[in-house]
């Protein structure tokens, strides 16, 4: 790419932009930043004709992700098979569905690839060395195996009392693993620190504009997997909440470059219940999210989520999922040809 | 005073949420506190708040106001994934 489409970094909730470091916090406000974009110059340049030349990687959507020039970390992560599940559909009565399957993700076998991938991109151009994340599992694997691949020296904090069979998975790309004691919310403020003292890429904390961009390329591989159209609803599971209103973002940003004819679409949140602050805060009415200190779900909880959250500007409506249903739902989900991990999307003219 | 400032939010539950605990963190504790944002109603309340003073005397600070049962997190809020 000759000039960068991405511009500037602009806060979230005053819009002030920022340059492209890593930086990721308003210092007005503490909003989070964002990638902002030059639109108009993507939409001059950017076809389906282009994207379908292009390798079957997330980075043939590379104008909308956060880089200034070619990606150089995670070049295979992505494009993984959406696939249709008539048994699924059949089972719960719905016309179509698709399960976007993550599963299969390079190299990890994970959907951090996709966001770890270009959070090391962007490290890289912005000259960093050493990168970092505070993980217990899938995102520790991604950091240290993508790190090891582009030649950075990388750092994985967990907490000391984590299960060595998850530590392993890291040890073995060669990353160097640090154990914290201490209570949840103490190693997230040390993190922090270390993040700003020395000047390490924390995936998660200092490059997160970049990397929680990453997400999107799901949004967009969707798109074009359904003959370049938005499904009508869209299911994600909550987590913080960023991949939810990344695919929000992905939808908007191909209907404004007119790469899919505008459609009416919801994105819809799950949550399970024991765990769900942000499906309690839509119920009620308000935007204030209460987190939930002491989760109670078989699923592998969330505690606390984002405080003033642009997922209700998303319009998706968040939907708790009970135990026993989600027990329910993963048999039906085993017994259909797919076994999906992480999401479910029905799409096409089909409520939830 | 040496210079260590930390950016966070404040989470405050009913009924800490219409308690001055700012106020009496800021007579206790030597910090500077800078409230940036924050929304309150009577069950809630959420302060973005940067708070500055002796390295120690700050944590200090902190392990009180979670000792009042707020939730202090950096500004980061989950630095932990999965």
């Amino acid at each position: 790419m000759s000039e960068p489409y991405f511009s500037s970094l602009k806060c979230r909730e005053c819009g002030r932009l920022y340059p492209k470091k890593a930086v990721h916090v308003c210092e007005y406000d503490f909003g989070p930043l964002e990638a902002d974009y030059d639109y108009e110059r993507i939409k001059s340049v950017l076809t389906r004709a282009l994207i379908q030349s292009r390798e079957k990687s997330m980075w043939r959507y590379r104008e909308l992700l956060p880089i200034d020039g070619e990606p150089t970390v995670g070049l295979q992560v992505g494009f993984t098979p959406l696939v249709k599940a008539d048994r699924l559909a059949k089972a719960l009565g719905v016309k179509e569905i698709y399960v976007k399957n993550d599963t299969v993700n390079y190299p990890t076998l994970s959907f951090k690839d996709r966001v770890v991938s270009v959070a090391l991109s962007r490290a890289k151009e912005l000259g960093l060395k050493t990168v970092a994340c505070a993980s217990t599992g899938n995102l520790a694997n991604s950091v240290a195996a993508n790190a090891a691949a582009a030649g950075l020296d990388s750092y994985v904090l967990i907490p000391a009392d984590l299960e060595q069979s998850k530590v392993l998975n890291s040890l073995v790309y060669g990353t160097k693993v640090i154990g914290i004691h201490g209570a949840y919310d103490q190693v997230n403020r040390l993190c922090s620190e270390i993040a700003g003292k020395y000047g390490w890429g924390f995936v998660n904390v200092n490059l997160r504009p970049y990397y929680a961009e990453g997400s999107k390329s799901m949004g967009f591989e969707i798109m074009e997997q359904l003959g370049w159209e938005i499904p009508t609803h869209t299911v994600v599971c909550m987590a913080s909440g960023s991949l939810l209103t990344k695919i929000y973002k992905a939808y908007h940003e191909f209907i404004k470059i007119g790469l899919v004819p505008e459609s009416k679409f919801t994105v819809h949140g799950a949550q399970a219940t024991g765990c769900n602050p942000i499906s309690l805060a839509r119920k009620s009415g308000t935007d204030l999210i209460k987190p939930q200190p002491k989760p109670n779900t078989i699923a592998n909880p969330w505690p606390s989520a984002l405080r003033r959250t642009d997922i209700m500007r998303c319009g998706p409506w968040s939907r708790r999922v009970a135990g026993r249903r989600m027990r329910r739902m993963r048999r039906s989900l085993r017994a259909s040809s797919c076994w999906p991990r992480r999401r479910v999307f029905l799409p096409r003219q089909r409520a939830v | 005073m040496a210079n260590f400032k930390g950016r966070y939010w404040l989470n405050f539950d009913a009924p800490r949420s219409t308690q001055p605990l700012i106020y009496q963190m800021g007579k206790q504790f030597e910090v500077v506190f800078n409230i940036r944002q924050a929304t309150v109603n009577e069950e809630v309340g959420i302060m973005a708040v940067e708070l500055e003073g002796e390295r120690e005397v700050v944590k200090g600070a902190i392990a009180w106001l979670e000792s009042q049962g707020v939730k202090v997190e950096p500004v980061e809020i989950n630095t932990i994934e999965g």
